[in-house]
């Protein structure tokens, strides 16, 4: 039960990581069609920069405000520059911008911040003895913490979503652009939004992710996670908040169980399984398990 | 001073112009249709008004120009587009889809209130109301599509063939409607259309456009009589 | 968009016939140059002939790549695996099984092909953006399956092939200290036999309906073609050809290890390479193999470990605003001031119609066009 337990909450603070991540990729889908193929590598940016902001004493809280600014500002520029004037060409051009981005930031990290791995302070206490016991197993404070800022991030963002004037202007956008331009709604504007939400949303799961472990601030550190959390997008419908929500926060506990339980599966290879999956779920329902019908583009 | 003025309007899609040249104008409070042949241009007359292609030449609405803006732009300045195909927000509810038609306006009140009159005119939408917008039947969507519009509280309404794939009865009602619209609120409107007799009856001036063109203006009831439009458009 | 075609003779451009003389013997020519450079190339000294060995190695990987991702529009990030299971599969069969390293070439295209279909497969329902996912997930797995079975692969530690199996036989009298040289030919030769099955395939109605699947606007003009197959059977034979190529990199290497040679670094270097060298453009890829070695090469100087990366995504980025055609691309438009090769028979889909989808609407959403045709006014 204890093991088992220890298991769940490391699953649950991988879930809600991949969970995070997946509705950053959604946010880009639903406006622009594509996937953020940067994410990552954004997410990884803004956490160099809350890590560098920490080695000058800043306050995390404030490290952490001043990276999902700059988190928003990174992508709401992105979608300006890089992605609006080519997306109207094709999505291969789109694509391929996407993944030189990738390979540019992930560079730029290197070039500013060298290729040795970082610790990242936690915002929660983080000492071996801040855990509370929940049936014999340790449930850490920045696991806990980290659960409530997504759940509070992610029901901020179904808030915003659903039941603001912005969320209902954003989802028209989404579900099409001309009649959404056509009814006032300032198109550019809410795609670049949209971006920017997204990618703040990422520089606070990076943020929150690094300082589960020791040396887990790297160049080559957000990638998996946003393999992951886009098999999750993919999973739970790539037009759907709610579906990747559930499927991240899903994902994160099977790989959980399962590499604890079956010590074979580990790694990168999880990843590898994980897409299998859901490459044969797709198969068989394309949009994804909430997703809708037509998600599906050419 | 009319209402709309467009002269010389030209544009099309990337290299290929469709538009060699329109112009046209719209008095306040008039409704005014554009006829024409499929491929005539009618559609892109439309698009280039509100701003969804590039195009050259004049349009004013009320004095001030119009043409360098931006779609959103266009709708603030009090013109607003039924497109053709309707162009619904299939996933949004009909009442969010009536919402977005208000994006330009800030005052909550006078937001509430045009939703309840345009509940009232459109009876099959109040019904409606939490159902996705995609669930409606194409007589209904067409309804939604213009109450979205009319949100805007515009003071020019384009039409872009209101009665495409509606029964004819149906087509009957959407045309009443626009004609009292048109009273009740004094509010004009250009409206394209291929169901030519329909249209020049509540029409009072038309225009009749030939590949990007226009080869024919005048009242609706001078058109009618026309030999060009009767033969084309009317059958007899 | 095109060219104002009635021109008065012997100003440019010059008019030639496709298939006469003129454009065979041009043609010739063309061949003969390609030729002759093949030969200074190998004349130079062993560092330069392994340089250019490598090129010709990822440009005939880059062919392949082009077939999924240039004519067909599916971009594949996974090719870096095809070209590892091809590298694999001539270290393995000539380090464990004694084969001769040319007949090792004939089963990676083979396992390549099958790997390839199989990758395909999922085209047929998934497309598009999930699809290109599908393929990352390959790239990223491949490494790691690799490690996983050290038993057959030599895992972590590498792949090593013991070096009198891959020395040139006698017949070539080349030499134990020129043996670069050795593979220099056959990576020619492979490049050579890629490029003609490229220009094979894409020239005819496979090649038809592999652009009709990416431009959906021309499908139309492939009636009769299943293009779902079309998918799944180019996605074969691409990872074929980039399979071989990943033989003839064993062959030159001689070590093979999958977590420095074969990773989504690769996938993204290929990709690099097609956009420079011009997508859906047949001599594209020999371009686009000398630049991906011979840029970092030569800015050696200016980097320090990630200036590379750095310099090759900005590139990725600053080819598609700028010079979305690449070079090759690029060099066609000019070309055709000078020269004007007129068809014989009627033109599959052509550049105009694909110029045209650019410039088309920003609106995706079939609900609100066109049904505008369903009704007349004449009753
Ligand atoms: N997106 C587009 N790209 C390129 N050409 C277009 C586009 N839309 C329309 N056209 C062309 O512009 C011309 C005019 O089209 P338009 O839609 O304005 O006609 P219309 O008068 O509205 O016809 P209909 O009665 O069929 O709706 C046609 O020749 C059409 O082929
Ligand atoms: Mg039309």
């Amino acid at each position: 039960m204890q093991v088992f337990l220890e298991y769940l909450f490391a699953g649950i603070s991988n879930g809600a990581i991949y969970a995070a991540l997946a509705l950053a990729i959604v946010m880009v889908f639903r406006g622009t069609g594509t996937i953020n193929f940067a994410q990552g590598e954004m997410a990884l940016f803004t956490t160099y920069i809350a890590w560098g902001l920490t080695t000058k004493n800043v306050p995390v809280v404030l490290c952490l405000l001043v990276a999902t600014a700059a988190g928003f500002v990174l992508g709401a520029v992105t979608e300006r520059v890089f992605i609006r004037p080519i997306e109207r060409k094709s999505l291969l051009a789109t694509l391929i911008v996407l993944l030189g981005l990738f390979l540019a930031l992930n560079s730029l990290d290197g070039i500013l911040w060298g290729n040795q791995n970082y610790t990242m302070p936690s915002l929660f206490p983080n000492s071996v003895s801040s855990f509370v016991s929940v049936g014999g197993a340790r449930l850490y404070w920045a696991n806990l913490g980290l659960w409530i800022v997504v759940a509070v991030l992610v029901g901020a963002m179904f808030q915003l979503f659903n039941h603001t004037r912005l969320g209902l202007h954003m989802r028209a956008t989404a579900s099409n652009r001309e009649s959404a331009a056509l009814s006032g709604i300032p198109v550019g504007r809410i795609l670049m939004l949209g971006w920017g939400f997204s990618a703040a949303v990422g520089a606070i799961a990076g943020i929150l992710f690094t300082p589960l472990s020791p040396d887990a601030l790297g160049l080559g550190e957000m990638f998996p996670i946003l393999i992951q959390a886009s098999a999750a997008a993919l999973f739970g419908g790539l037009d759907s908040p709610g579906g990747a929500v559930a499927a991240g926060l899903l994902m994160g506990i099977v790989e959980a169980l399962l590499s604890g339980y079956v010590p074979a599966i580990g790694g990168q290879l999880q990843e590898a399984i994980a897409f299998v999956a859901i490459v044969l779920v797709l198969l068989v329902r394309p949009q994804g398990l909430f997703g809708s019908k037509e998600v599906e583009r050419v | 001073m009319s209402l709309l003025e467009i002269t010389d309007l030209r544009g099309g899609y990337g290299p290929s112009m469709v538009l060699h040249g329109i112009s046209l104008t719209v008095n306040e409070g008039e409704i005014v249709v554009v006829l024409g042949a499929n491929g005539a241009g009618k559609t892109t007359t439309m698009r280039a008004i509100a701003g969804l292609i590039s195009r050259k030449g004049a349009i004013s609405l009320d004095g001030l120009s119009i043409i360098g803006m931006n779609p959103d732009k266009v709708v603030g300045a009090g013109i607003s587009l039924v497109p053709q195909g309707r162009g619904t927000f299939a996933k949004l509810s009909v009442e969010d889809n009536l919402l977005v038609g208000a994006a330009k306006r800030r005052d909550r009140a006078g937001i509430k209130e045009d939703l309840e009159r345009w509940y009232e005119v459109f009876p099959r939408l109040a019904e409606r109301k939490k159902q996705p917008a995609g669930t409606l039947s194409g007589g209904e969507q067409q309804m939604l599509a213009i109450a979205r519009a009319l949100m805007n509280r515009p003071r020019l309404l384009l039409c872009d063939e209101p009665s495409l794939g509606l029964a004819p009865i149906v087509v009957r009602e959407v045309f009443s409607l626009l004609t009292r619209i048109n009273a009740e609120q004094t509010m004009a409107m250009l409206i394209v259309e291929q169901n030519a007799e329909l249209a020049l009856e509540i029409a009072s001036r038309a225009y009749l456009l030939e590949v990007g063109n226009v080869v024919s203006e005048g009242t609706a009831a001078s058109l009618r009589n026309s030999d060009a439009v009767r033969r084309a458009y009317l059958g007899y | 968009m095109t060219m104002p075609s009635a021109r008065s003779k012997g100003s440019l451009p010059l008019q030639i016939n496709q298939g006469s003389a003129t454009h065979r013997s041009l043609q010739g020519l063309g061949l003969a140059v390609l030729v002759g450079l093949a030969f200074m190339g190998s004349m130079t000294n062993s560092f330069q002939v392994g340089l250019l060995t490598q090129a010709l190695i990822y440009a005939s990987a880059i062919a392949g790549l082009n077939l999924v991702t240039g004519y067909t529009g599916m971009l594949s990030i996974g090719h870096s695996a095809f070209f590892g299971i091809g590298a694999y599969t001539t270290g393995i069969l000539v380090s464990e099984h004694n084969w001769n390293p040319l007949l090792t070439f004939i089963v990676s295209f083979l396992i390549c092909f099958v790997f390839g279909l199989i990758v395909g497969l999922p085209a047929l329902r998934i497309r598009g953006i999930n699809l290109a996912l599908v393929t990352l997930a390959l790239a990223v797995a491949f490494p790691e399956l690799i490690d996983r079975f050290p038993g057959l692969t030599g895992g972590t530690l590498g792949l090593n092939v013991n070096l009198t199996q891959l020395l040139p036989p006698h017949w070539t009298g080349i030499g134990i200290q020129n043996r670069f040289e050795y593979y220099y030919w056959i990576a020619a030769v492979v490049l050579a036999l890629v490029l003609v099955l490229c220009s094979n395939l894409t020239r005819g109605r496979t090649g038809l309906a592999m652009r009709a699947t990416r431009d959906r606007e021309t499908a139309a003009t492939a009636v009769g073609i299943n293009l779902a197959w079309i998918k799944v059977y180019t996605f074969g034979i691409s990872a074929a050809i980039t399979g071989v190529a990943g033989s003839a990199f064993a062959m030159y290497l001689g070590s093979l290890s999958a977590d420095s040679s074969f990773t989504l670094i690769l996938s993204i270097t290929l990709i690099t390479g097609l956009v420079i060298g011009g997508v859906a453009t047949v001599v594209g890829p020999i371009v686009g193999g000398l630049a991906v070695i011979y840029i970092p090469h030569w800015t050696e100087g200016l980097r320090q470990g990630q200036t590379e990366g750095l310099f090759f995504g900005t590139i990725l980025i600053i080819l598609m605003f700028v010079m979305p055609d690449g070079l090759m691309g690029l060099l066609k438009r000019m070309s055709r001031f000078v020269v004007q090769i007129k068809p014989r028979a009627p033109e599959g889909p052509s550049a105009a119609s694909e110029e045209l989808l650019v410039g088309s609407d920003l609106n995706a959403n079939p609900d609100s066009e066109g049904k505008g045709d369903t009704t007349l006014a004449l009753s």
